[in-house]
């Protein structure tokens, strides 16, 4: 309850920072706040263009969303068991490329959820493995490994697999995407996240996986000490690499559900930022799965929806990505003050 | 103004600290140029006395007087410029950087390149050190790193490094306690050297053997009061250990005789390094039987923890054997002791006794969680996480402000300990290790445990009880074994081992047996 607070004070505080910011820039706060809930289809804008309506925006809000959700439950479960898992934008991107390949042998939706879990399993328990085999501190490893697996794919991509004209790479067939784009539905164009039931299934059942089950159990006592996790008697070295594999495994859905979902294609020279805001979503949502779920709602709000404050009030897209900086900011502090106040 | 004859006086010094008096109304005068022991138990006040004239601690009554005047020694940085040192029981060195940086740190020689831009003269540097280091007859090398050099070559470093200061009075916190016998005798040799030198040097020590060697005078100090300041040269070590360990011994644990069974824990020559690689505990071999309190005696750092580490399955035992109930577990891992019978209570209850940030109810079955009881094919039976959790909290009288759900962190010493006692005892294993088991806590819930050790005994359990309070072993043993240096140099039922016999085999000077 106390987490849950310190978070709605995180966001609070944020949101005055920004209205500060547009005041300070001469715009109207209100209504840019305005503009990002319209840009998310949960307010109505004065007018839609063709095919479109409050309703459709709110789809394709929740197809940014589910990815997030993913991300940000991989960072969740990492935390739990100890680590910093910064490495999420590495292995979404890993998956989302391996998904890519393997569409243009077998097109098939299934196959691109679980080559992405997969993937990204394997590039988690890497990580998992070089910290207690090696002792390499996960958050070099896994920020390393961002920056490898980023330019082997870049490099794959300008080479075999690009599209010329967007130069981003080729787009996944259809059949293989994971959201349904520019569904006909009552004279609109809608964009269905398949991913999206999936993902709120996902959170439930990490939910019971880390409270009710004993593997969370393992996490849980490994994460918060580890000295006392072994003198249970638990293999705090298989737990650790379980926890990793496990948060790897989640990035690597949100991987498939952003690359092969909310957008069809890979752009090439970039990781997503979607990996580090992660973190703040996950922070924000006290580590707790469902916590992720609502946080995940929220920054998607500030991110989705600033492309139609932008054009509204002529402002830079980038003030949402400050908002959400302000947002990760003080929902670290939050975590410290939360952890502060238990002793 | 008068120059007084003591370079050092500390009149009528009380220190509290929440719980204990660590200093009770003690009162030392140290003469220039002499070496002046500070002898006493664990927690006698020895450190927290000799702390308030470093300016670690400022006392919470009486005055301290250097060179004749009244000071307030508030820092430790002005206890330097008082010309004081000290060297800590763990050293303080920057372990990438060579002995002479460590040395000069803080008031490197600077030259200035181009006349503006300061540098470190290091080149002086090392000719200071190596002059310094000569004149002493401190043998380092200043251009060594630290990690790469040896246990008893930090302390040199340590030591030049309060004389870089030009330190008078030196002061030395168990300054032997991490060297090897050889290294001790070249330590002592060095102490006259630096008394030779006109230095005043106050050391800290339960090693009644080097007081001997090399003190002129040693106050002893007990449970915080000052029982006597000695001529070492006319003492014995017999009387000073009588008065170091000397005192009511309480028989307040009431006890029926012993009735031992069958042998239930046999360690044979086991030997087992600690985690920097040296033997800690060295040729160990005792057993515990059905019904018997074996408690082990001994100064801190002699190698308990490690033997306790090791019986429990934490530390993998160099060599030897260890067998439970005809079992060999040796090389078995924690969760097969923990089903072959061997229940633990470690002396750290804040990092390994407990998870301090899961509610009180999830540390119950901490051990356990796993077996059928707690869960059913890796599904836990939260209902009987709850149940278990209520019984043990009201059967131990475990008190806390939420029950189950409260965050253990937040509970006191005393009810953390009994949480971990009470998910040991309740396991009814056939042995039982008590590390420290009372460490911190208050009168009343120390007698607590001492009924429920003998009460494990009285059950049928083995129990090894490890603990460095002599009060408590006495209270509580069938059997007594003394550790000094990784070795058990004593073994003998407890009526028939006096306590000061006791105190001299802790101490490593007792006939080895």
């Amino acid at each position: 309850m106390r987490k849950f607070t310190l978070s709605c004070l995180a966001i609070i505080i944020s949101l005055i920072f920004g209205a500060l910011i547009l005041w300070l820039m001469g715009k109207d706060p209100v209504a840019a706040y305005m503009n990002l809930l319209q840009g998310s289809g949960l307010m109505e804008k004065a007018r839609y263009a063709g095919r479109q309506s409050m309703f459709t925006d709110f789809m394709s809000f929740i197809d940014a969303m589910t990815p997030m959700i993913f991300a940000s439950l991989s960072v969740a479960l990492a935390l739990k068991g100890g680590f910093f898992n910064i490495g999420v934008s590495g292995q979404m991107l890993f998956a989302g490329f391996a998904a890519h390949m393997l569409s243009l042998f077998i097109p098939s939706r299934i196959l691109v959820v679980i080559v992405g879990f997969i993937a990204g399993a394997l590039i988690g328990a890497l990580i998992g493995w070089l910290r207690y085999k090696f002792n390499v501190s996960e958050v070099v490893s896994s920020i390393m490994l961002n920056s490898i697996l980023m330019y082997l794919i870049t490099f794959y991509i300008n080479t075999f697999y690009i599209n010329p004209v967007s130069r981003q790479s080729k787009s996944i067939v259809d059949s293989a995407r994971l959201t349904l784009s520019g569904f006909r539905w009552e004279g609109l164009k809608v964009d269905i996240a398949l991913a999206f039931p999936v993902a709120i299934i996902t959170a439930l059942i990490l939910q019971w996986f880390i409270e009710r089950t004993t593997y969370g159990y393992e996490i849980k006592a490994s994460g918060l000490s580890p000295n006392a996790a072994y003198y249970a008697g638990m293999n705090v070295h298989r737990t650790a690499l379980m926890t990793m594999t496990l948060s790897g495994a989640l990035a690597g859905l949100a991987g498939v559900s952003y690359f092969c979902g909310y957008l069809a294609s890979i752009q090439p020279g970039v990781v997503p930022s979607m990996g580090f805001d992660a973190i703040a979503v996950s922070l924000l949502g006290g580590n707790n799965p469902l916590g992720c779920v609502l946080a995940s709602f929220l920054i998607t709000i500030i991110s989705k929806g600033s492309i139609y404050m932008s054009s509204r009030q002529h402002i830079e897209p980038e003030i949402a990505s400050l908002i959400t900086a302000f947002i990760l900011t003080f929902a670290a502090c939050s975590a410290f003050l939360s952890r502060k106040g238990k002793k | 103004m008068a120059e007084s004859e003591f370079i050092v006086e500390m009149r009528h010094i009380t220190k509290r600290f929440p719980g204990i008096v660590a200093n009770d109304d003690v009162s030392i005068a140290i003469k220039k140029g002499e070496i002046f022991a500070v002898l006493g138990e664990n927690g006698a006040g020895k450190s927290t006395l000799v702390s308030m004239l470093f300016g670690m601690y400022e006392p919470d009554e009486g005055e301290i007087y250097i060179r004749g005047k009244f000071e307030r020694i508030n820092s430790p940085r002005y206890a330097t410029s008082l010309s004081i040192g000290m060297v800590h029981q763990h050293f303080r060195l920057v372990s990438n950087y060579t002995i002479a940086e460590n040395i000069i740190l803080g008031l490197e020689p600077e030259k200035k390149f181009l006349g503006i831009f300061p540098y470190i003269d290091i080149k002086k540097a090392n000719r200071d050190i190596a002059e310094l280091s000569e004149r002493y007859g401190l043998k380092v090398n200043p251009e060594d790193i630290i990690e790469n050099v040896n246990v008893a070559t930090c302390q040199r470093v340590e030591i030049l490094k309060m004389l870089y200061r030009e330190a008078e009075i030196l002061i030395f916190d168990e300054p032997t306690a991490v060297l090897t016998p050889q290294e001790i005798e070249a330590f002592l040799k060095i102490l006259q050297n630096l008394r030779e030198h006109g230095k005043t040097i106050i050391l800290i020590t339960h090693k009644l053997k080097e007081i001997k060697a090399v003190a002129d005078r040693c106050a002893i100090l007990n449970r915080g009061k000052l029982i006597s300041i000695l001529d070492v040269k006319t003492s014995s070590t017999d009387d000073m250990a009588k008065m170091m360990v000397g005192r009511e011994i309480s028989f307040t644990t009431p006890k029926v005789p012993a009735n031992f069974g069958k042998v239930i824990l046999s360690v044979e020559n086991m030997s087992v390094k600690n985690i920097t690689g040296l033997d800690a505990v060295k040729d160990v071999s005792f057993e515990i039987r059905s019904g018997e309190v074996f408690a082990v005696a001994g100064v801190s750092g002699n190698g308990q923890n490690e033997l306790a580490d090791a019986i429990a399955g934490l530390l993998k035992p160099s060599g030897g054997k260890i067998i439970l109930n005809g079992q060999d577990i040796t090389n078995s891992s924690v969760r097969k002791r923990i089903e072959a019978g061997v229940a633990y209570i470690p002396e750290d209850r804040h990092n390994v006794g407990l998870v301090l940030d899961f509610p009180l109810r999830d540390n119950f079955p901490l051990r356990r969680y796993y077996s059928s009881k707690f869960s059913h094919r890796g599904v836990i039976n939260e209902a009987e996480f709850d149940d278990y959790g209520k019984r043990l909290e009201s059967e131990y009288d475990i008190r806390s402000s939420q029950g189950g759900a409260t965050i253990t962190r937040s509970m006191s010493g005393g009810n953390q300990q009994k949480a971990i006692i009470a998910r040991e005892i309740d396991m009814q294993t056939p042995l039982i290790i008590f590390m420290q088991p009372t460490r911190g806590l208050d009168a009343g819930a120390v007698m607590n445990v001492h009924r429920q050790i003998v009460a494990e005994r009285d059950r049928g359990a083995a129990v090894l009880l490890i603990s460095l309070d002599l009060d408590e072993i006495y209270d509580c043993a069938d059997t007594i074994a003394v550790i000094f240096n990784g070795r058990i140099n004593k073994i003998s039922p407890a009526s028939e081992l006096s306590v000061e016999d006791a105190g001299l085999y802790m101490m490593g000077v007792g006939k080895s047996a």
